[in-house]
């Protein structure tokens, strides 16, 4: 909270642009504008010359910035459009990419995701598969390891489905597969009969997918488990028992209210039992 | 029913926690509000403005029907629900005017043939009933993350027979009063969005009530981001 | 909208783990979920939380004539919605079957069951009674909308206060609540819906099941009943045969949970009572949580407007100039537009002038991005002042403009006739800015 207050007062006195690296990490909102960091320089006409000499001048090194959910290009700065976080994430050219980390119930689908979708319909070639988005992807009976026109995949509808979107934009109907390139399963397919599935928000999947997270450590830790993580907010457990599934799928759940500490308590408290 | 909602009022102004009477006009009454608090839309608000109250839900962007498809943008729909009785004209107009400035401020243009659904719910009406509208539909658009331009908010004021100014009137005052004015302005430039006025007023009376609710929206803006730091103040 | 399709794999894990006497959320197989009540400002609103379901219930009353064969009792009518915003696939002004079945069933518990006094009521016999209209709302749907309907229903009918009458020879007199306070209606009993639903044919039985459990079972057996230990209605649905002892345990369940029930009512009525005659602070401001990080309050902010004056003077001295070119009538375009358009007060043409101003008003704001606005708010635009996504040139974005001008064109025609109908000078000085704006 102690961040409030400036930020508000600054963004009163008309000086709504802001350096986009200032405000890393903070929660910024619909409307707000960034600077990106090539602008921060000096470029006035004293500033160039006190830039150190180059080897060719002429041609500037070109930052590439990646411009990631949340914000908008608008002429030479960024418009954030959801509120959120600013997060950024360095590349080797020095740009990078910037987004905003929200928390949004709602899926949209994107090139490239993974994620859990249940069979709504099967209509000729194509399953119709709902994965929470604003329409149903398809996904044909050729897209699964092995599948050939004798031999189609048995794919019920209601079942669960793990794939990957490899075409989803806002103006075409996305479409999965269960296969990646070299036409592998890599994982993907028909999710097993048994095991819970349930929502969470799309943030709190992005945490745990993280590379670097310690709550599927933890969690893993605790009892033996099968589990899948859809970027639609989706995620599927399996335990060895009923039980442990349950404990399983309301620990997540509540990952999200939860800081570190508390987290830690629980779980301690739990693999005591 | 029109006697019904009269007699509310009435209960209202003599019960209602608001402790007499409040200064020279200028001030707003106390603001509360409560996000994701329900667990079925994509995103909700609760938005209170003194005794009123507004619960609003947004689904979206959400399968949309065949007819009612925009093949480059977002349908944006908004559904007013009274508390009392069946929707009328009355809130056919409300609808209308907060999805006028919805469709302002949202990027539809991002998800085509979508839907956009926006359901409120008065929970209860003591005045600024429609500034309240537009405060919750924001902080729910907000909540569910659909891409906005910038935020917006709803200040409603009224101008009574001296011609003294009232900001964020209870219904007492809007009753009494000469003119009531309701402006919706956006978070960037505070430009206004919409206005709907109702009453007489002159030329210098409608900016003099612009500006107010231009001072007015500061607050309501810092109030925003102030509980949308605190929300995401664990993440 | 269409509800998210219910997986295979949920399916048989809610049935596997109801044989285990498990439940989602970590319930005991007669669990009743938390209930919540909380109460407005006005009498007779309340907002009941039974888990995640919100129901939100609010009673009116009318003097109206009565119905002609019982022309002593006044007339009780239950109309529950359901709104989209608890579900996605709620349409709005939908009869569905389940809306019709919830509301008859709600009827039966409250109306059928006599737990409202009508005969007390009646103010003239055979002219004038009463008549209490309660409205209940689905907020949130996370299953077993009936239990939480009805005690949102019996709730508000004990929090109402009607307005107090007196009859004089024919002479019927409504007194405001400053001048006499207003009085309670003279409730019975309070009769409350227990829902049980049934897995495998009957064999597994849950108490309020919540929304997914209702997805998955065979049957629900729905029982009112007071305090006292009477049934006011029961109702069996889903076409399961239920033995005698399941129905007879059900309802010692159901006595149990409405003593629970009933015992939290009269403690949060007497709690709002209470505080309303200590006039301390009540109202849905106060149930608020505030330790939430979803919550958040601001107390009364003062605001100042002194400088209010001087700064709508700046703005009209600002504007005028170009109000005096009148005389050079350009022909009508479209694109001149607005976004609250007024329909309110379309009907006062002796406040066009003023109207003309606000649209104006409004269109600079939202489609002359490049144009400094001469009735708004000068003051407060820094040096950029294009609103900006308008400003970039990609394709999608250009769109975003169209569709809004098309209706905005139709509206624009109907105010110029109506301008035509009442002339004035203000058209003209309209079309004017406009140019200036183009």
């Amino acid at each position: 909270m102690a961040e409030a207050v400036p930020v508000a007062a600054e963004s009163f006195a008309g000086c709504r642009a802001r350096a986009a690296r200032t405000v890393l990490g903070q929660v910024v909102l619909p409307g707000d504008e960034l600077l990106l960091p090539e602008q921060e320089d000096p470029e006035g006409p004293g500033g160039a010359g006190e830039r150190p000499l180059r080897l060719n001048p002429g041609t500037r090194t070109r930052v590439r910035v990646v411009c990631g959910p949340g914000l908008r290009r608008c002429g030479n700065r960024l418009l954030v459009t959801k509120c959120g976080r600013l997060r950024h994430k360095e590349s080797g050219s020095g740009g990078g990419v910037y987004w905003v980390d929200s928390q949004q119930k709602r899926y949209v689908p994107v090139k490239g995701d993974h994620v859990i979708g249940i069979v709504t319909a099967k209509s000729g070639d194509i399953f119709k598969v709902d994965v929470g988005g604003s329409e149903p992807a398809s996904l044909s009976y050729l897209a699964f390891e092995g599948a050939t026109k004798r031999n189609r995949p048995n794919v019920q509808v209601g079942d669960l489905i793990y794939g990957q979107f490899v075409v989803a934009n806002k103006d075409m109907e996305p479409e999965m597969v269960c296969i990646d390139s070299c036409g592998r399963a890599n994982g993907m397919g028909v999710i097993g009969q048994d095991g819970l599935l349930f929502k969470v928000t799309l943030g709190l999947i992005r945490k745990l997918l993280a590379p670097d997270c310690e709550i599927i450590q933890e969690v893993g830790k605790l009892y033996p488990l099968e589990i899948v993580f859809g970027m639609n907010g989706r995620i599927w457990v399996k335990a060895k028992t009923i039980q442990q599934t349950l404990i399983l799928a309301n620990i997540l759940e509540a990952c999200e209210h939860m800081t570190t500490d508390q987290r830690k308590q629980i779980f301690s408290r739990l693999a005591e039992t | 029913m029109e006697w019904a909602t009269q007699t509310d009022t009435k209960v209202r102004t003599e019960t209602g926690t608001e402790s007499g009477p409040r200064g020279p006009g200028c001030s707003l009454r106390h603001f509360a509000c409560e996000q994701n608090l329900l667990s079925r839309p994509d995103g909700s608000a609760s938005f209170l403005q003194g005794d009123t109250s507004v619960l609003a839900g947004v689904y979206g962007p959400a399968e949309v029907k065949v007819s009612k498809e925009i093949f480059n943008k977002a349908t944006l729909e908004v559904i007013l629900r009274p508390k009392i009785g069946l929707p009328g004209v009355a809130e056919k107009t409300r609808e209308r005017l907060i999805r006028n400035t919805c469709e302002a401020v949202v990027l539809g243009a991002l998800h085509p043939r979508t839907s956009i659904t926006v359901v409120l719910q008065v929970v209860s009406d003591a005045g600024s009933l429609l500034a309240c509208c537009l405060n919750a539909t924001c902080m729910a658009l907000v909540d569910a993350g659909v891409p906005m331009q910038a935020l917006f908010c709803g200040v409603t004021c009224t101008l009574d027979s001296d011609g003294a100014l009232v900001l964020d009137p209870t219904a007492k005052q809007e009753k009494e009063a000469r003119a009531v004015l309701t402006f919706a302005l956006d978070s960037v430039e505070r430009k206004l969005l919409m206005s709907t006025t109702k009453g007489l007023y002159s030329n210098a009376e409608f900016h003099q009530c612009l500006a107010a609710a231009q001072a007015a929206s500061q607050h309501v803006f810092r109030f925003y981001r102030e509980s949308l730091q605190r929300r995401y103040s664990k993440s | 909208m269409k509800e998210t399709p219910l997986s295979n794999c949920e399916r048989r894990f809610l049935l596997r783990a109801i044989e285990e006497k498990k439940r989602l959320d970590g319930r005991q197989t007669y669990d009743y979920r938390n209930v919540k009540i909380s109460f407005g400002t006005d009498y007779g609103c309340c907002i009941v939380e039974l888990g995640k379901t919100r129901v939100l219930g609010q009673v009116s009353c009318e003097l109206v004539s009565p119905k002609l064969n019982r022309a002593t009792e006044g007339i009780l009518f239950f109309n529950l919605e359901l709104s989209q915003m608890a579900a996605p696939a709620f349409e709005p002004g939908r009869q569905s079957d389940l809306l019709v079945k919830l509301n008859r069933l709600l009827e039966r518990c409250l109306r059928n069951s006599k737990c409202i006094d009508t005969e007390s009521l009646c103010v003239v016999a055979g002219e004038k009674v009463w008549q209490i209209r309660v409205d209940l709302h689905l907020l949130n749907h996370d299953g077993n909308i009936i239990d939480a309907a009805s005690i949102a229903a019996i709730v508000a009918l004990c929090h109402f206060r009607r307005p107090d009458v007196s009859v004089q020879g024919d002479e019927v007199t409504l007194y405001t609540p400053e001048e006499r306070d207003p009085v309670p209606l003279s409730i019975h009993h309070m009769p409350i819906c227990v829902s049980f639903a049934f897995f495998q044919q009957g064999t597994y039985l849950l108490v309020d099941p919540n929304e997914r459990e209702e997805r998955v079972m065979d049957g629900l057996l729905v029982i009112a009943m007071n305090k006292h230990r009477e049934i006011c209605t029961i109702q069996s649905s889903g076409g399961i045969m239920l033995l005698k002892d399941q129905v007879l345990r059900c309802s010692k369940i159901a006595g149990v949970k409405v003593a629970e029930i009933t015992e939290l009512i009269q403690k949060a009525l007497e709690n709002d009572q209470k505080v309303r005659k200590e006039g301390g602070k009540f109202g849905f401001a106060e149930s608020i949580a505030n330790q939430r990080i979803t919550a958040f309050k601001m107390e009364k902010a003062p605001i100042d407007t002194s400088d209010v004056e001087e700064k709508a003077e700046g703005i009209i001295a600002e504007a005028e100039p170009p109000a005096e070119v009148v005389s050079k009538p350009v022909l009508w375009t479209p694109g001149t537009a607005q976004i609250g358009e007024g329909i309110e007060n379309s009907w006062g043409n002796l406040e066009d002038s003023e109207k003309e101003e606000e649209e104006g008003g409004d269109d600079e704001a939202i489609i002359l991005d490049s144009i400094k606005m001469e009735t708004g708010e000068v003051s407060d635009i820094g040096n950029q002042d294009a609103p900006i996504v308008l400003s970039d040139s990609e394709e999608e974005e250009m769109i975003i403009l169209e569709p809004d001008k098309n209706p905005k064109k139709i509206r624009t025609q109907t105010v110029n006739t109506k301008q035509e109908k009442a002339p004035s000078k203000k058209p003209v000085k309209k079309r004017k800015k406009k140019r200036a704006a183009n």
